[in-house]
């Protein structure tokens, strides 16, 4: 489904990804753990191209996007991204926020992209919110619309960067919740975290990044009982 | 009124005279003249009623200006390399370096100098003077709302317009309905500042025979020979249009922090 080939970034002189090749298949859920400055913020946020790549392909669903002459925003209309920090628009309200991008790219009319964000509100127990401000919601609730902002768009793939590193304790399991949901439903996930436990019961796929690199990958209960590589088991003694 | 004029035509050589009137008998004699004889106050209507045009036609350029200078001069410095190609890249140089130089100009020379350069030398053979004024007041405060403008969208979390993005949103779409919404509420206070300055620089225009306020008093007073109520009187003219001002801005910006309620 996405398609990572030969993909560097560097920011200045700073080398934050180095050489990445990798393969998501449509359905997985990959989990992206490391340590903070790892690259793996950046390697998510290269995969619906908000950052430029130094150098390397992206190829999403056959399509080069990494290729200048690309329609971006017609890609990124298929690939929903979940921030750490929520990005609501606080100058519209809940309905607004999730109607605002299928109408304009024209993939609803107004009545179509009301009746979807109600059902999809409806879903994470929000919907008496719709015409509230994002400044009136808890952390917890304006992640949960925010990840119901990016499904409005009936996205292929989501791509969530540290959706909970931002809330408060109590808040992170209903976020999860939520994602955990998804993830039954069988959408194709890439999650940058360090809930461990959701990368354990969630993930199909645990990538540990370290220096903008791709140190060891295997599937969860492989990866948390028999760490290979000495980074990873040295990161693991420490998070666990 | 015409009960007015008697007690004028009374009092007033008196005044000339020399002879003892108390005070308001002074005031009222001054005050009818500056205001009332010959029905000035006509004069004082229209002038303000050019302050009042040229200050919204020089606003309108002005915004027109500064929120093109603005976007021109973000979306240069928040190119990143690579991001766009090298061909909007060339074409983005000169007009961001014309930008840069239009601010630079604007702000280092002296409103008063612009005007008389604008007025006596580039649109020299133009009788129109106060449209000659209201085009050199809305170049000139064009620059300034730029640096308004720029800080404003500057303020503003690049994660807004990221999710934009992500959403499949265009640069225009994102800048019309996240950005610039949010920017505006930011910026509303600095705004209404640059507003106000137009307002009152209005009065310059006067240098180039712009017909407004201060024109208006000036060739009253150049008949009476007397200043003091004429100038008095279109301070208290323009600290009244301020304030009028200034409350409609207090109203828009208390609607605009409806989505801050919590």
């Amino acid at each position: 489904m996405i398609d990572v080939k030969n993909l560097s970034k560097s920011f200045g002189d700073h080398l934050v990804l180095d050489d990445i090749s990798e393969h998501i298949y449509p359905g997985e859920k990959v989990v992206v753990i490391g340590p903070s400055g790892s690259g793996k913020s950046t390697f998510l946020r290269c995969l619906n191209l908000l950052e430029q790549p130094t150098a390397g392909t992206i190829t999403f669903e056959g399509t080069e996007i990494t290729d200048p002459k690309v329609k971006i925003n017609a890609i990124r209309q298929q690939m929903g991204m979940v921030f750490q920090h929520f990005n609501l628009f606080p100058n519209m309200t809940i309905r607004k926020n999730i109607t605002l991008a299928p109408v304009r790219t024209g993939l609803m009319k107004q009545e179509e992209a009301d009746d979807t964000a109600t059902a999809l509100l409806q879903r994470v127990g929000l919907e008496e919110k719709a015409d509230a401000y994002p400044n009136q919601l808890s952390g917890g609730q304006k992640q949960r619309i925010a990840i119901v902002r990016a499904l409005a768009m009936k996205p292929k793939v989501m791509l969530f960067d540290e959706p909970t590193s931002a809330l408060d304790p109590e808040m992170v399991g209903e976020v999860l919740d939520v994602m955990k949901e998804l993830a039954n439903e069988g959408m194709t996930m890439v999650v940058v975290t360090h809930e461990m436990g959701f990368a354990r019961e969630v993930g199909s796929r645990v990538l540990f990044m370290d220096g903008g690199k791709i140190v060891e990958q295997n599937e969860p209960k492989t990866f948390f009982d028999h760490p290979q590589h000495p980074r990873t088991q040295l990161f693991l003694s420490k998070v666990l | 009124m015409e009960q007015l004029a008697v007690y004028y035509e009374l009092w007033k050589p008196m005044l000339r005279a020399g002879e003892d009137l108390s005070f308001w008998q002074e005031f009222f004699v001054y005050f009818y003249q500056a205001f009332l004889e010959n029905n000035r106050w006509l004069q004082y209507l229209e002038g303000m009623g050019t302050t009042l045009l040229v200050t919204a036609m020089a606003l309108v350029l002005g915004i027109a200006l500064g929120l093109i200078v603005a976007m021109v001069r973000t979306a240069y410095d928040q190119q990143r390399p690579g991001q766009s190609s090298s061909l909007t890249r060339c074409l983005m140089w000169p007009v961001n370096f014309l930008c840069k130089v239009y601010v630079t100009i604007i702000r280092g020379t002296p409103m008063m100098v612009q005007l008389l350069i604008m007025g006596l030398v580039i649109f020299k053979s133009s009788r129109n003077f106060t449209m000659v004024g209201a085009l050199t007041l809305g170049i000139n405060s064009g620059a300034y709302v730029a640096e308004i403008i720029r800080g404003g969208l500057m303020s503003l979390d690049p994660g807004q317009s990221e999710a934009g993005r992500s959403l499949g949103l265009g640069y225009i779409d994102t800048m019309r309905f996240i950005v610039i919404p949010q920017a505006f509420k930011a910026i509303l206070p600095a705004l209404g500042n640059e507003f106000i300055i137009l307002l009152k620089d209005t009065s310059l225009i006067t240098v180039i025979g712009g017909k407004e306020l201060l024109y208006a008093a000036q060739g009253i007073y150049g008949r009476t020979y007397e200043q003091m109520f004429p100038l008095i009187g279109i301070a208290c003219m323009y600290l009244a249009l301020v304030m009028v001002f200034s409350a409609l801005q207090s109203r828009l910006e208390r609607r605009l922090r409806q989505s801050d309620r919590r």
